[in-house]
């Protein structure tokens, strides 16, 4: 009970303006609630303790066959150490997650344990997400293994919300056997967004028209995050936006270009390829030579394509890149078992046994112990590069900048949008600068 | 009030007595038994009480807030009509997503209606093997929404997709079409109405209930096929005409899937088909602004309902009633 | 293709079969042609390797690399086999079917046939909620749910249905029981019976295109359905087949599209021969003379 009644009761209190929710909406409001309250204080029971000490923990992740079966025998794991903690996992597909998250934590379903990714990390920070600063004060959290940037991924407004569970890192992703084709020079990590473009106007004469030198990231936020960063800028100051239309305008002419001088394919293979799908990047369907992605992703490329995959940095400075959470484990702020909700938190990133038995299929594991644990296991070739890669990257990654504010899922679309209207001619660069700077700014100020 | 149409002219008679369940038939207008009304009606009315109307009116509450889906719902600000006023003034995607919706509903929903009863009046007439032939026209509608779907539409409508092949039989140079905003908006509704089994089965099912006794009339007055056709078979399928009438048009107003699998759920390339609920739901469940998606749906309800009872009213100019004189 | 063109009907009675025949025939096959080419697609590409499918026009019909694999791939793939979607799927949309049968047709009994106090206005409202697009109410339903403890298994998708909540198949069926003559109505009550009689012994009979139409939409609809599904199904055990389709192709990794397709096509042959079996049922017509007598 003591769980609900604060939303029932709390109603009138708090704001200064001059709005109250009327009558006829909190009698309304009180209707569901009210049951829902009841009800809660029934489903805290399931939760408590029925013997003196059994828990039940639930946890939601979203994610494919493979990492349930690996999450499965991770808890197995834990629930031998902990026999008295039964941890309930859901997992589904990515798409759909968010919504139905939404939709649990609207219906007071919210699962304790939950995986998260920085795309709402700030959303679900302050009114969703357990503060768990505190518990990696007292020691029953522990960071300290962690790349200090990965750590410090999780925080929003000082508050560490999520504990990023896998590292992950830009790459772009290149044909190798493609570039032996054409006897062009391979890419390298330190070129910068000019070089490449040279090379690829060159590689798309070379192959006479059959395919495209390089992938054109206008619409892709993490290109546009890089490139700004190397400008000496950020993406977000807070919570607001960290360049200036003029960046855009660059930004988007430089691709232009790109696509002018054939270095780059046109508008409508682009915007298949802007949607994110794996199997719909040029690299893998055969337009053209470079995809920009995740490191993580190049063994599911890889599985597309008759094609030898490469991976390196995204053009320009490297220490623009940094140690990025590919996801995060984050824990219910309303959840009735806090502490070991939290521990199995700790536990899942941090041990090392758990560690081995998740291996790299969520990324390369945030404990620094861990993870040197784990590499030696992998089989797989490209997950093989792939972690070479990140490794070697990690070595010259910049600082980490801080978790992108609330909105920045929209600020995403706005940039994917604006920069297609340049890329099918309909609008121009400073028009589709305007309109994206105006709707990014409205959507961080909510 | 247009909606009478249903009940038919029972409006223009006298109130008869509600009470006495035990009047008989007069022969004009419906059955005259009072309590028995009600009883038929009870599970309908208890679903709509249980299960739609607190969550509708709740809605409707929600519209005039700014709930996020993190508050809890008893503490949400109340903010009048600044959701509704933000739809018309400050909200670019809005008057975007009016007319992609508009645009769709205008073209896709005639076309699938004429597809689909010329279908059935081609499947009505053939005898043999006809159940083979309707089932495989009905397979597109099997399919619904999925990501199968999805891909296909990218093979069949992009750069070299299969439609540019046929096209380039004929010299002519195709374009890009579902990843061109200019056209994907139009290949959503090339799906939309390749999928015209549904509509098209009820028509049968509506072609199917027209008695025998009725064209054999006809004939022996010596009416042609064409003649048959028009003051038979039309007026005696008018009341399904209407049904799929305003059912495709509410329906295609509410276009959400087959735009959502196309586009990602982004409504893209640059909003070509961000339609109505599609915008909806990125708002509420992508930007946490359920209260202004709330007030969007209400508003929706608004127009769509004036549409039917436009509708409604114009159906009794030519909607044909078996059980009316 | 050709292949399913029924042989021209040999007994006609002029012997030569009329150019009016034929050119529907033809007409029909051009345009089943046309709306089956991505379907044949789906199933050729449900053969296909998963670096045929992803290169770039990939339109042909016939695989380079047979992969018939991909069947016993996707079966397996997601730790249950997918027989237990089907069923899942199967069951849910059996107990839809019942309850949309059955509460619906007494719901259009009443507003097609009865009279009483305030039904236009309810028959209003029936459409009313048609209109309001059914994102905003996953929220509110969803709290409806909880406070039953109802979330997490399938009675928030399957006990709507007992109540008539989808007025799609009401209204369907007002239309279509107000295509039966009244006069038939008449006769039955001259003969004494009631309201309760007229409904089991001459609307119910006569509603058979209506209730085989509900039947056969509620359970493709049923079986494609995805977001509801989605949200009120937790466990992987219960997971229908819409819901393990989208597993197989998912922007956090997976791209099993050969999978995919096999899967994909595998369940369409459930809904496909529903649809042939009970279309036959739509075939006989109303011969309403034989009752009159």
């Amino acid at each position: 009970m003591h769980l609900a009644t604060p939303q029932v009761a709390a109603a009138p209190a708090h704001d200064h303006r001059n709005r109250r929710p009327s009558r006829l909406g909190r009698a309304l409001a009180a209707a569901l609630v009210l049951p829902l309250a009841l009800g809660t204080a029934v489903a805290c029971g399931k939760d408590t303790p029925s013997g003196p000490q059994t828990i039940t923990l639930n946890m939601f992740y979203w994610g494919g066959e493979t990492r349930a079966k690996l999450t499965d025998q991770a808890l197995a794991l834990y629930k031998q150490k902990k026999p008295n903690v039964t941890v309930k996992a859901t997992w589904q597909a990515n798409q759909g997650y968010f919504d139905k998250l939404a939709t649990l934590v609207a219906g007071n379903d919210a699962p304790c344990v939950y995986q998260m990714d920085d795309n709402f990390l700030a959303d679900y920070a302050d009114r969703v997400a357990l503060d768990l600063t505190p518990y990696t004060n007292n020691g029953k959290l522990s960071v300290s293994k962690f790349p200090p940037s990965l750590k410090d991924y999780g925080t929003v407004n000082g508050k560490l919300s999520g504990v990023a569970f896998g590292e992950n890192t830009p790459g772009m992703v290149y044909s190798k056997t493609k570039v032996q084709e054409l006897g062009v020079e391979e890419p390298q990590t330190g070129w910068t967004w000019e070089k490449l473009i040279t090379w690829a106007t060159d590689a798309t004469a070379k192959s006479k028209g059959k395919y495209y030198g390089t992938m054109d990231p206008s619409a892709d936020y993490k290109a546009f995050w890089m490139w700004i960063r190397q400008s000496g800028k950020q993406l977000y100051n807070g919570s607001q936006l960290g360049f200036s239309k003029e960046d855009v305008v660059k930004w988007f002419d430089m691709w232009k270009g790109a696509r002018d001088a054939k270095a780059a394919p046109p508008a409508d293979i682009l915007s298949v390829a802007n949607a994110g799908d794996v199997t719909k990047q040029i690299v893998v369907t055969g337009q053209g030579m470079t995809s920009f992605m995740w490191a993580n992703q190049m063994p599911e490329l890889a599985k597309n394509t008759k094609d030898q995959l490469g991976v390196v940095a995204y053009p320009g400075d490297p220490s623009a890149q940094w140690a990025r959470a590919s996801m995060y484990l984050s824990v219910f702020k309303g959840c009735a078992n806090k502490d070991e909700a939290v521990d199995l938190v700790n536990f899942l990133v941090n041990d090392t046994e758990a560690g081995k038995i998740l291996g790299t299929e969520r990324g390369l594991p945030s404990n620094l112990d861990v993870r040197a644990a784990v590499e030696s296991s992998v089989t797989d070739a490209n997950m093989k590069t792939s972690i070479a890669f990140e490794n070697d990257i990690s070595t010259k990654f910049g600082t980490a900048p801080p978790v992108p504010p609330k909105g920045h899922s929209t600020v995403r679309s706005e940039l994917r949008k604006a920069a297609e209207s340049v890329q099918f001619a309909k609008a121009t660069s400073a028009e589709a600068a305007d309109a994206f700077i105006a709707a990014a700014t409205a959507a961080l100020a909510k | 009030m247009a909606l009478t149409t249903a009940a038919g002219p029972t409006l223009r008679e006298p109130q008869p007595s509600r009470i006495t369940g035990r009047r008989r038939g007069s022969g004009k207008g419906p059955v005259r038994e009072g309590p028995a009304g009600y009883v038929f009606l009870s599970p309908w009315l208890l679903g709509l009480m249980g299960i739609t109307a607190v969550p509708m009116l709740l809605s409707l509450y929600l519209s005039f807030t700014n709930y996020d889906i993190f508050t809890p719902i008893s503490e949400v600000e109340w903010v009048g009509l600044d959701n509704y006023r933000r739809m018309f003034t400050t909200d670019p995607t809005f008057w975007k997503s009016v007319t992609v919706t508009a645009k769709f509903g205008l073209i896709a929903v005639p076309l699938k209606l004429a597809v689909a009863l010329g279908v059935a009046l081609l499947l009505n007439r053939e005898r043999r093997g006809v159940g083979l032939f309707r089932s495989l026209f009905y397979l597109p509608s099997l399919l619904g929404g999925s990501v199968a779907v999805a891909l296909a539409w990218y093979t069949m409508f992009s750069r070299d997709g299969a439609f540019n092949t046929f096209l380039r039989l004929f010299g002519i140079q195709g374009k890009p079409w579902v990843a061109d905003p200019d056209f994907a908006l139009e290949t959503v509704m090339v799906l939309a109405i390749w999928q015209f089994g549904a509509p098209m089965v009820i028509f049968l099912a509506g072609l199917k209930q027209i008695p025998g006794e009725l064209y054999e009339a006809a004939s022996v007055d010596g009416a042609g096929r064409w003649r048959q056709f028009v003051h038979v078979t039309l007026p005696m399928l008018s009341p399904v005409i209407f049904f799929n009438l305003v059912l495709e048009t509410i329906h295609g107003f509410q276009g959400f899937t087959g735009v959502f699998i196309i586009s990602n759920g982004q409504g893209g390339p640059v909003d070509s088909t961000l339609m109505y609920t599609l915008n909806l739901y990125i708002k509420g469940f992508t930007d946490f602004e359920m209260g202004y998606a709330a007030a969007l749906a209400w508003l929706f309800l608004i127009v769509v309902g004036l549409i039917t009872v436009v509708l409604f009213t114009t159906g009794r100019f030519w909607v044909h009633y078996s059980d009316e004189r | 293709m050709s292949a399913e063109a029924p042989a021209l009907p040999a007994a006609r009675r002029s012997g030569v079969p009329g150019v009016r025949q034929v050119g529907r025939i033809l007409v029909l096959i051009a345009i089943l042609a046309v709306a089956l080419y991505p379907l044949l697609w789906m199933v050729a590409s449900s053969f296909k390797s998963q670096t045929e499918i992803s290169v770039a026009g990939n339109i042909s019909l016939i695989p380079r690399e047979f992969t018939p694999g991909n069947y016993r791939e996707g079966w397996a793939m997601l730790g249950e086999p997918f027989s237990s979607f089907f069923i899942n799927s199967l069951v849910i949309a059996g107990l839809t079917i019942v309850g949309n049968i059955a509460s619906c047709l007494v719901a259009a009994y009443a507003f097609a046939r009865l009279r009483f106090r305030l039904r236009h206005f309810w028959f209003a409202v029936m459409i009313g909620t048609l209109l309001l697009p059914q994102h905003v109410l996953v929220i509110p339903q969803y709290i409806l749910f909880r406070t039953l403890n109802w979330t997490g298994t399938i009675a928030p998708l399957v006990v709507p249905h007992f109540l008539a909540t989808e007025a799609f198949f009401v209204f369907l069926m007002v239309q279509f029981m107000r295509g039966i003559p009244r006069e038939l109505d008449e006769a039955a009550m001259i003969d004494g019976c009631g309201p309760f009689q007229v409904f089991l012994r001459i609307i119910l009979p006569l509603s058979r295109p209506a209730i085989v139409t509900t039947t056969i939409f509620s359970f493709i609809w049923t079986w494609n359905e995805f977001f509801r599904q989605l949200v009120y199904l937790s466990d992987i055990t219960q997971w229908t087949v819409p819901v393990a389709l989208r597993q197989f192709i998912d922007s956090s990794g997976q791209s099993a599209v050969g999978p995919m397709f096999a899967m994909s096509v595998l369940s369409l042959l459930p809904v496909f021969l529903f649809f042939l079996f009970f279309q036959r049922l739509l075939v006989e017509g109303i011969n309403t003379s034989g009752i009159k007598g």
